[in-house]
């Protein structure tokens, strides 16, 4: 055996153990979903049972039915996601490109957001919202959520912005596209890596978002992140329908996963400018 | 729409803070000229073309196209193509989306944009590679997409922004006659930056050399190549550039190194000057100007000679066949027209 079959092997040994250090709470997930409360209990762990979709069906269609919250969640996520990007595209944008008083300032903001830790405002943000009347509202969570979406994804989609030559846009002025034309077909167009990335990213802190959604949501805002918690209580764990809704609300996010890595290829702009690639 | 694309430069200041990058620059360019602005980098060639664009304003001054004031119209309000540097293609698009985007910007219909794109490819020689984008072409195909989506929209002005020089020397010297017929098969105003004077003298039918923000000259390659108005400019035209060694003007005659030689100029009277002599313009004779060869660089059918006069170098260049040895002693001159005489204070012609 050589060397460099012995290291391939090697190699292989230790990506299989991190993959399986990974994948043990998803594997565990989803076959407690898949056995019945006794199954679940059972010591030690029952590695081979008969599994069994009860689980599902009584989150699914159960009197406590999650169907609800996935939608709640549903609307919260994509709402902040797409009011998120609707603003930040043309934020990153001017502040990668345009000259305005102020410009340094904005940056920082936009950064020094993200360093308040949410537990230090989310009792400001819970007077906010009860003053105006939003607590349990679709646009109160929402609102609450792009405070911290919002500037990530601006900073986020800025340095992509300013991959882009400064030359490509003066040619399509001067190829007669307006501003607003140049960015939809000429910038955006370059940027859509960075903005798949900056998408995912978005969705998924809302998507997974719970701290937040815990306080200022009620009977009728509940996303599938607070409705989980309903499985733990004081008396007992349902860890069977607790798994189920933890395989369920794990599928949009892997979805989005595979769906937007063939999105999220770098180098689209490899060859636009001799000497080429990103700068 | 050509007898179109008359250009004119009135007193045009560009001050960035502190610094005149510009220091008001006149100029008239006629229709269906090749007109190049030529200079050393910093020299604000460049700035004069982005203004001329449309892409900066200009601090002071005016700007006119076609007898109308632009200089507050918009860049894509200018009818004006550029080729940049970079050629800033679209890498998203196709070579066909790249060059049919001027087109769809002015609301072409379909039917008459996809004929044109062929006939513009056509004429750059990449109607075989429409499919392709611009990550998969060559440096010289780039380049060549970029001038096509230039020349597609028949604007009024073409810009170029020292378009050969990501080319290899080989590619450069085809393109640049392309580029020449093009141009006059195209007849439109072509403006043309360069900071490569051979470039320029080849190209341009006039040219305007700029020198720290000003034009010291415009004219034609062989005016400007004959009767260089500055010190500066007779040191950056032609190659090897002209020999400029400090000297005294005596009643009509030049003393240089020792050595008497007659000018054009009659004036009486004694001042200290700086003598231009081009380096092809200098002979071998007897009872001439004494000089030593340090160094020969034989370049095949010519040679270029460092020869020191006393103390003084200068360039020459002889005709093969004609080459002396390194450490002989000859003796050249100057015939009176080839003399340049520029005032040392002034760096001015004389």
């Amino acid at each position: 055996m050589t060397a460099k079959r012995l290291r391939i092997i090697a190699l292989l040994a230790i990506s299989t153990v991190f993959l399986l250090a990974w994948a043990f709470p998803i594997v565990w997930s989803v076959m407690n979903s898949l056995k019945t409360d006794s199954d679940v209990l059972a010591y030690p762990p029952k590695l081979v049972f008969t599994p069994t979709w009860e689980a599902y069906r009584d989150v699914l269609f159960g009197s406590g039915s999650i169907l609800p919250n996935l939608l709640s969640s549903v609307i919260i996520s994509v709402g902040t996601t797409v009011v998120t990007m609707l603003m930040a595209v043309p934020a990153a944008y001017a502040l990668a490109r345009l000259r305005f008083r102020g410009k340094k300032f904005a940056g920082f903001y936009v950064l020094a957001t993200q360093m308040l830790p949410p537990v230090g405002i989310i009792i400001p943000y819970f007077l906010v919202l009860r003053n105006i009347g939003w607590i349990d509202t679709y646009q109160g969570i929402i609102l609450i959520y792009l405070s911290f979406s919002l500037p990530f994804a601006i900073w986020l989609l800025v340095s992509y912005f300013e991959d882009i030559p400064f030359e490509m846009e003066e040619a399509a002025y001067l190829d007669g596209a307006s501003r607003l034309k140049t960015l939809w077909r000429i910038i955006i167009p370059q940027v859509r890596g960075g903005i798949a990335v900056t998408v995912v990213f978005v969705f998924l802190n809302a998507w997974n978002e719970f701290l937040f959604a815990v306080v200022l949501s009620g009977n009728t805002v509940r996303p599938v992140t607070v409705a989980m918690f309903n499985f733990v209580s004081v008396e007992q764990t349902l860890w069977a329908k607790l798994a189920a809704v933890s395989v369920l609300a794990m599928l949009p996010v892997v979805v989005l996963g595979v769906v937007a890595q063939k999105h999220i290829v770098k180098g689209l702009t490899v060859g636009a400018v001799k000497g080429g690639g990103r700068r | 729409m050509s007898g179109q694309g008359q250009v004119s430069f009135r007193n045009i200041v560009k001050m960035h803070g502190e610094f005149a990058a510009l220091k008001g620059v006149n100029f008239d360019i006629k229709p269906g000229e090749f007109f190049a602005l030529l200079g050393p980098s910093g020299s604000g060639k460049s700035t004069t073309l982005r203004i001329l664009a449309g892409l900066d304003a200009p601090t002071a001054g005016r700007v006119l196209i076609d007898d109308k004031d632009v200089t507050s119209t918009d860049a894509r309000d200018r009818d004006i193509a550029m080729v940049f540097q970079s050629y800033a293609l679209y890498p998203h698009m196709t070579v066909a989306e790249n060059i049919a985007f001027p087109l769809e910007m002015a609301k072409l219909p379909k039917a008459e944009i996809a004929p044109a794109v062929k006939d513009a490819a056509r004429k750059v020689k990449i109607d075989h590679l429409l499919d392709r984008k611009p990550g998969q072409l060559s440096g010289g195909q780039q380049q060549r997409c970029a001038l096509a989506r230039a020349i597609v929209r028949k604007a009024r002005l073409f810009l170029l922004d020292e378009p050969l020089s990501n080319l290899d020397a080989k590619l450069r010297l085809e393109t640049r006659a392309e580029l020449k017929k093009l141009q006059r098969s195209l007849g439109v105003t072509a403006v043309y930056v360069t900071h490569d004077q051979e470039e320029a003298m080849t190209l341009a039918d006039r040219m305007a050399v700029f020198m720290s923000g000003e034009i010291q000259q415009v004219g034609t390659p062989a005016e400007v190549f004959a009767r260089p108005n500055s010190i500066d400019i007779a040191g950056f035209i032609g190659n090897p550039p002209m020999n400029l060694v400090p000297a005294r003007y005596v009643d009509g005659d030049v003393i240089i190194a020792g050595h008497r030689l007659k000018t054009t100029t009659t004036t009486a009277g004694e001042r200290d000057v700086v003598a231009g002599l081009r380096p092809g313009a200098l002979r071998m004779t007897e009872g001439g100007l004494g000089a030593r060869v340090d160094l020969i660089e034989d370049l095949g059918d010519t040679a270029a000679l460092d020869l020191d006069c006393a103390g003084t170098m200068i360039r020459m260049r002889v005709a093969d066949g004609n080459i002396p040895g390194e450490g002989d002693t000859i003796s050249i001159t100057a015939r009176p027209q080839d003399i340049h005489l520029f005032d040392p204070a002034t760096r001015m012609r004389l």
